[in-house]
């Protein structure tokens, strides 16, 4: 800044300004060529400041100093010989306030609506009442002089960028459409299966560069960062839409364009994208391997990659690919480096839309944690589950620089349902003690929230009319009812930790316990079971209900209390009947309380109904949620063979016994 | 209802802006016993409450809109307008402040985390930052995560147009339960359930501090600083109304958040005998944590939450109260009490509610944990802009700290409100009452004391004030006219029936001072000694005369007869002195009793001092009296040789008599047998003429010369109207005095001619008379020659022979004199020999008298 005030400071005793009313006025020759050297001087400058550090603030300072030249050309009248050296010195402070902020454009761009109110005004015509579209069209279509077309072309060419950063694609084509010939756009028409703004981009003769005017990024290379950057956007806007053919051609034209390696490789993880949402995974996976390939610091492509192996089920080259994620979002600090100074506009700046946003999202460490761990569990790798969850625990206690993303598009769950998985691999483990203490941490945390009764409605209710006023109570009420399932889950798990371990008194409490929890929640409703239509929760409720009844079943018959397993037995097989470890046990019950007839009735009654088992659930409803299949596996009938020989030895006797 | 008797001391003065401090800037924190303090300006202070002292003094480089406290490490954050945050490291006493963003950001944010920035839109920003561990070099200050608010407009701002609201967002820390050690100021611990109550199960498990944000629009927000950051939906557009999804509005109170705080309003029952050392109880084994937040709007609302353990469930109790507003701070201590300050007064409002739980089957009452309403206790302290309570204080005692909108710091003790256990009977609180009176008596009595020791000193001031005054104005002008002078002249007048001299002392007051009460004017007659009497000593009289009041201008008129006794010895000539005395011992009054407060007061050698160095004494004049002044002329002098008309026979006989008491020496025994005393002294008329500047057709020179003579004498008026050359006066005691003046022409002196010359002629019957008198006249003359002699004229030539035989015979008869005078008397020859040795003494004395000399 000194310097230029030191070159003003020279400069003044020369200075004459010329207040001449006249519509075309002469300005000085003196002070346009200094004002050009004075230009000249701030783009070498540029050039000697990109090659070394702090090009932002190289950036900033030039840019107050052109906005500084661009303030004292436009003190005097707007003169036709000015006019390009003072649009050229526009278009080079605009890239540099682009380089200068280095995140997304935003907003209308200051000044070019001024500067074409100007190339009106030298031209003698008025535009003060249109919007930028008409100046546009006005400038472009009334001014012909010949050494206005090459800077107002490179204007235009940063218009179109920052509609394009605003997603005015309309606007842009327009613009291009007026900034081109008519034998270029009957050369454009041409090409018909091409997209049309593309074409028009495509089409657009970049003007020639002059050496008196140098710019600071060339007009050429804006015209293929606009390409790309249309491409890109059309692609996500189709991707946004559903038409992934499209998407696909577009990215694809996005990804041959002229890009930097960060804008290639997110070009490439959204083609993956829509590979993957096409149902193409073996494609999607190539892309997405492509955009690693160009620049491993794209993470969100590794996260990509690891949701595609799981659609696959490729559960370890998922685990593979998460455990990548985990450690790369461990070593590097999430903040990005600089981009290469060459380039003032990049074509990251103008796309960025909240599709592209979302779709490279980074995700946080503790989410892949979690990821890790839950398909782990998922998968049935017990130790390696245990280990994950026990993991994300302790990341759970460290500071405030591992961040948890509780919203809605985080892949984490609720956090005591996080607990209790962990809870459940746990006791897959054979830790069970450990699964006891997770239990309980979530058992003391819902205790307060949980009231004595809830009433709740059994099924879902559509478009209830009172539903928004009452919403916050709704939510309430599914809060505490989300709390009294997983208080329930707990005690259950822990029930089947002490059944485990051994201690069936200390068993029986906690799967009595789980069942008082959920006796508390009162249901309003047809009273028609219906295993359709009922809120998830409650769905849940209902499941722990009979995966507890059956466990406390199996902890009687342990202790030897046939009679009350008999009667928890029953009790379940009235909640869900048609249960096959429910079933199985009734019969079991009876069967030891010597009640062998009715057994046999119950045994032939319950495999004449569901000839399909063989220990599978009924797939009707929704899935069990992830810390309940444990129990419901440990719920299964262990001794089913031995069972069945027995009660067909049986019949076979009793048959015998029945001859006449 | 506790009582709030408080103690408001004054700890020091800040500077203020112009229009006093404006509310949500200044900012009081206090840590152990150092207060950190901004008051809107650039500067932050840091002032030691132990010592009184401030200790440090930051400058920043713009105004200083928050200021944070971290404790460990010590240091203090401090957020400038439109520069960003500086870290402040207090340990190393370090003069540098690092600043850690670099972008303009508004926010207030403890430790440093959490800038809340102002987007165009209206929306509002927060970002976390990462602190620099002390080890790391690197780039400082990582962003880690940020979330984003959208807060509508103020209420009551009309849209664009208004002024940017002066509110600025208020945040607070809520931590969870578990806790150890906040590692902020102004924040919390809040107890289960309230917590999980208040932000949701997950946030609970995973232990994360809450940031509860208010905003000027009335929304109450909070963020849990586990899970800041916020996603887009992945549909890619999301309402605007609803917040993000980390952020969940708790209320909405209407009007701009000034604080948000927290409350404990239950008191943990502590029970002693019940040490568990084992380590299930979740409690940890620090102070308890809060169950009550309360937030506090500007116009007056405020509303606290409270988690309402009923039996069916625990459900959060909001109870909203209006307090009487604008309010401009508060502060929440480790009770349940919360201060809060309007411009008027600072009231306290204590939310333990100790519920009706007589009646629990009454639900209808709607029996909460809150308290229905609130009665503000007032503490009386106005326009206070910041509010702090002090940790430092011991358990049941707090302290609270005030920054008042004049930039004053004062802090204000509270009492410990009374245990509830405490029953007072009655005459518990009679009891109560008398100390208390009595105690107002006391303190009303010392009051008055001080009040009048106070006035006392003033007054003694001011006197002194005015003594130093008069002393220097006296002082100060030693030639020339004096500003307070006393003249002196000799009257007679008749006092008993009697007609005796009297001196009239008038006191001018020229000067701009009065003369207040304290002053006395001392006037001394000092009589020389006489050589008529064997033994005479120097004798004095002061008379002193109090002045009450000489205002400037005024004129007191004094008057002492001369001579110690109506009879008519009078020692003449006297001199009279005045001086003005001013007792200081009075100033001091019943204060001190010895001298050596007056030492202090002046210095040892001071010229003002009295002997005695309890007062100051100013000498104003001094003057002689001498016979030409006490002479009377008259008609009818009446004497006292004048008998009174019935006279007793009895009396004449014993009278005529007991004549002779005291035969004085030197004098006839026969007064009327001798010859009348004379003297006689020549002046020459040149001498005279130039010094009484007169003329010869104006007055002839022997009325102007006994004019002259007799200049002072008032009764002397009579002559001037008359051209005397010869008066004849009466004495003080009735003795003749006549005096002559002619002119006579020596002829034998001058070789030139004769010399004209003025004789100036004295006779009186009485020897002593005559002496006086021709005393008097000596003196007049010696003055006039020496003020002529000063001026320088040359002797005419005179003839030395004759001079020298004039001379050679007095000296003669001077040697006769004292032979005679030395001899003793012959023993035998009694009292004729000494007749004629006292005669022969006499006629030599005579011959002396008249000299035929001149004074040229």
């Amino acid at each position: 800044m000194a310097a230029a005030m030191k070159r003003r400071r020279e400069r003044d005793p020369g200075l004459g300004p010329e207040p001449e009313p006249e519509p075309e006025p002469k300005p000085e020759q003196g002070c346009l060529r200094a004002w050009a050297a004075q230009s000249r001087a701030l783009v070498g400058r540029w050039t000697a400041a990109r090659c070394g550090g702090e090009t932002r603030r190289a950036c900033r300072q030039l840019r107050d100093e052109l906005r500084e030249l661009l303030r004292r050309i436009r003190g005097l009248p707007a003169a036709l010989p000015a006019l390009p050296l003072e649009l050229t010195v526009l278009y080079n402070s605009l890239l540099f306030t682009v380089g200068a902020s280095d995140s997304a454009i935003k907003g209308e761009a200051e000044g070019i609506r001024q500067g074409l109110l100007r190339v009106l005004e030298a031209c003698g015509a008025c535009g003060q009442d249109l919007g930028t579209e008409e100046l546009w069209e006005k400038v472009l279509q009334e001014v012909t002089v010949e050494e206005l077309q090459a800077p107002l072309h490179r204007l235009g060419a940063l218009q179109a960028a920052w509609w394009l950063a605003a997603s005015q694609l309309g606007s842009v084509a327009g613009l291009f459409q007026l900034l081109s010939t008519a034998e270029d756009l009957g050369r454009a028409h041409c090409n018909a299966g091409q997209n049309k703004l593309l074409s028009l981009i495509k089409a657009w003769r970049v003007p020639p560069e002059g050496a008196s005017l140098p710019l600071v990024q060339s007009a050429k290379d804006l015209k293929e960062i606009l390409c790309t950057a249309a491409a890109f956007l059309q692609g996500l806007q189709e991707l946004e839409a559903g038409n992934f053919p499209t998407a696909l051609s577009l990215l694809q034209e996005a990804a041959g364009g002229f890009c930097s390696k960060n804008i290639l490789a997110q070009i490439h993880t959204c083609l993956g994208c829509c590979a993957q949402r096409m149902g193409k995974p073996q494609t999607a996976l190539q892309h997405l391997k492509r955009a690693l390939q160009v620049d491993f610091q794209c993470l969100p492509a590794l996260s990509h990659v690891a949701a595609v192996y799981h659609d696959l089920g490729e559960t370890n080259a998922e685990l593979q690919a998460l455990t990548l994620l985990y450690e790369a979002l461990g070593k590097s600090p999430p903040a990005a480096a600089s981009s290469s100074p060459c380039f003032l506009v990049r074509a990251e700046l103008l796309v960025h839309t909240p599709v592209l946003i979302s779709l490279l999202r980074r995700h946080h460490p503790s989410e892949v944690k979690y990821l890790l761990a839950q398909r782990c569990l998922q998968d049935g790798r017990v130790a390696d589950a245990v280990e994950h969850y026990l993991d994300f625990l302790s990341l759970l206690q460290e500071g405030l620089q591992q961040q948890v993303p509780l919203d809605g598009s985080s892949a984490l769950p609720r956090i005591p349902e996080v607990f209790l998985e962990a809870a459940s691999a746990l006791e897959q483990a054979g830790r069970h003690q450990d699964a006891i203490t997770v239990c309980e941490e979530v058992i003391s945390r819902t205790t307060d929230l949980i009231p004595r009764v809830l009433r709740v409605e059994e099924r879902l209710e559509s478009s209830l009319p009172g539903a928004e006023l009452a919403g916050g109570l709704l939510s309430q009420k599914k809060e505490s009812l989300c709390c009294l399932a997983w208080r329930a889950a707990g005690y259950l798990h822990q029930g089947w930790a002490w059944a485990k371990l051994g201690e069936s008194k200390e068993a029986v409490t906690q799967f009595s316990r789980c069942i008082s929890d959920v006796l508390r929640v009162q249901l309003h409703g047809s009273g028609i079971k219906q295993t359709e239509n009922l809120q998830p929760e409650v769905e849940v409720l209902q499941k722990i209900r009979l995966l507890s009844l059956i466990g406390r079943g199996t902890q009687f018959l342990e202790l030897g209390r046939n009679k009350e397993a008999l009667l928890d037995f029953q009790h379940s097989l009235q909640i869900s009947p048609g249960d096959p470890a429910a079933a199985s046990y009734l019969v079991q019950a009876l069967w030891e309380l010597n009640r062998k007839q009715e057994a046999a009735a119950q045994w032939q009654k319950f495999s004449q109904s569901c000839p399909a088992e063989d220990g599978q659930q009924q797939g009707q409803g929704r899935p069990l949620p992830l810390y309940l299949v444990s129990c419901q596996e440990q719920a299964m009938f262990p001794h089913s063979e031995a069972l069945a020989r027995s009660i067909q030895d049986y019949l076979g006797t009793a048959a015998q016994d029945m001859p006449s | 209802m506790a009582q709030v008797g408080h103690r408001v001391d004054y700890l020091a003065g800040f500077c203020c802006p112009v229009g006093g401090l404006v509310a949500g800037k200044p900012r009081v924190l206090c840590h152990e016993n150092e207060i950190y303090l901004s008051n809107g300006t650039e500067f932050v202070y840091v002032y030691d409450q132990e010592g009184k002292v401030l200790k440090a003094v930051f400058r920043c480089p713009d105004q200083v809109w928050h200021v944070e406290l971290l404790p460990q490490p010590r240091q203090l954050y401090i957020l400038c307008a439109h520069s960003g945050i500086y870290c402040v490291s207090l340990e190393q006493q370090s003069r540098l402040m690092e600043q850690t963003d670099g972008d303009g950001q508004e926010s207030n944010g403890p430790s440093g985390v959490f800038p809340v920035e102002a987007d165009d839109e209206g929306k509002w920003w927060m970002r976390l930052h990462e602190l620099p561990r002390p080890e790391q070099d690197g780039p400082p200050y990582r962003q880690v995560s940020q979330v984003e608010f959208c807060p509508g407009s103020p209420p009551g701002d009309s849209a664009g147009d208004a002024p940017p609201s002066c509110f600025l967002p208020v945040l607070c820390c809520a931590a969870a339960p578990g806790t150890q050690g906040l590692w902020c100021s102004g924040g919390f611990v809040l107890e289960e359930p309230l917590f999980s109550l208040l932000f949701g199960i997950d946030v609970a498990m995973l232990e994360s501090p809450m940031i509860l944000c208010g905003f000027p629009d009335g929304q109450l927000c909070s963020v849990p600083l586990k899970a800041l950051s916020s996603s887009p939906a992945a549909d890619g557009c999301r309402d605007v109304s609803t917040p993000a999804p980390p952020v969940k509005i708790l209320h909405h109170l209407e009007e701009p958040i000034v604080f948000i705080g927290a409350l404990r309003t239950e008191r943990r029952a502590h029970d002693d005998d019940d040490n568990d050392d084992d380590t299930d109880t979740e409690q940890p084994a620090g102070e308890p944590g809060c169950d009550c937040v309360v937030a506090v709007g500007h116009y007056g609302k405020m509303v606290a939450v409270k988690a309402d353990q009923r039996e069916e469930a625990t459900v959060p109790e909001l109870r909203e109260y209006y307090l009487r507003g604008p309010i401009l701070c508060a502060a929440c201590g480790s009770g349940s009490r919360m201060y809060y300050s309007t411009h008027s007064d600072i009231s306290a409002v204590d939310l333990d509610w100790a519920g009706d739980s007589s009646d629990p089957e009454d639900t209808e009452s709607g029996a909460g944990v809150l308290p229905p309403v609130l009665s503000p206790a007032s503490l009386s302290i106005c326009s206070v802009v910041a509010l702090s309570l002090s940790s430092r204080a011991s358990e049941g005692e707090s302290e609270l700290l005030a920054l008042s909108a004049k930039g004053r710091l004062v802090s204000c003790g509270l009492c410990s409100p009374e245990e509830p256990d405490v029953e007072l009977t009655p005459a518990e609180i009679g009891r109560r009452i008398k100390e208390l009176l009595s105690g107002i008596g006391d303190t009303s009595e010392r009051v008055s004391f001080l009040k009048k020791a106070v006035d006392q000193r003033n007054r003694a001031l001011a006197s002194l004030n005015q003594v130093m005054n008069v002393s220097a104005a006296l002082l100060s002008s030693q030639e020339g006219h004096k500003p307070i002078a006393c003249t002196v002249t000799a009257n007679w007048s008749c006092l008993l029936l009697q007609d005796t001299v009297t001196i009239s002392c008038l006191l001018e007051n020229c000067s701009e001072y009065s003369l207040e009460e304290g002053w006395t004017l001392c006037v001394q007659l000092l009589a020389s000694p006489c050589a008529l009497e064997e033994e005479s000593m120097d004798s004095a009289t002061t008379f002193t005369f109090p002045i009450d009041q000489l205002l400037p201008g005024n004129k007191r008129e004094l008057t002492l007869p001369l001579g110690p006794a109506a009879d008519t010895k009078l020692d003449l000539p006297l001199t009279i002195s005045c001086a003005l005395y001013y007792s200081l011992r009075d100033i001091l009054g019943s204060g001190s009793d010895s001298s050596e407060d007056l030492d202090d007061f002046l210095p040892e050698d001071s010229p003002l001092l009295s002997p005695d160095r309890e007062g100051i004494c100013l000498p104003l004049s001094q003057c002689t009296i001498d016979m030409l002044q006490c002479l009377r002329f008259g008609s009818s002098p009446p004497g006292p040789s004048a008998p009174p008309a019935p006279s007793d026979p009895v009396e004449t006989f014993l009278k005529v008599s007991g004549e002779q008491t005291e035969p004085e020496e030197g004098k006839a025994p026969a007064e009327e047998n001798l010859p009348p005393s004379a003297a006689s002294i020549r002046v020459s008329s040149e001498l005279l003429k130039s010094a009484l500047k007169t003329s010869e057709t104006d007055v002839p020179l022997c009325c102007a010369t006994l004019r002259w003579l007799l200049a002072e004498n008032p009764g002397a008026e009579v002559l001037s109207s008359t051209e005397a050359a010869s008066v004849c006066g009466t004495a003080p005691d009735g003795a003749h005095v006549q005096l002559l003046v002619r002119e006579v022409a020596m002829n034998d002196l001058s070789p030139a001619g004769p010399i004209q010359a003025v004789e100036i002629l004295m006779e009186s019957p009485s020897l002593a008379h005559m002496c006086r008198t021709h005393h008097a006249v000596i003196r007049r003359i010696q003055a006039l020659v020496l003020e002529q002699a000063a001026q320088g004229s040359g002797p005419p030539d005179l003839r030395m022979q004759y001079l020298r035989q004039i001379q050679a015979n007095h000296e003669m008869l001077l040697k006769e004199a004292r032979t005679l005078r030395d001899q003793p008397p012959p023993g035998g020859e009694g009292a004729e020999g000494s007749a004629t040795a006292t005669e022969k003494l006499l006629n030599i004395y005579r011959q002396l008298r008249n000299p035929s000399l001149v004074l040229l």
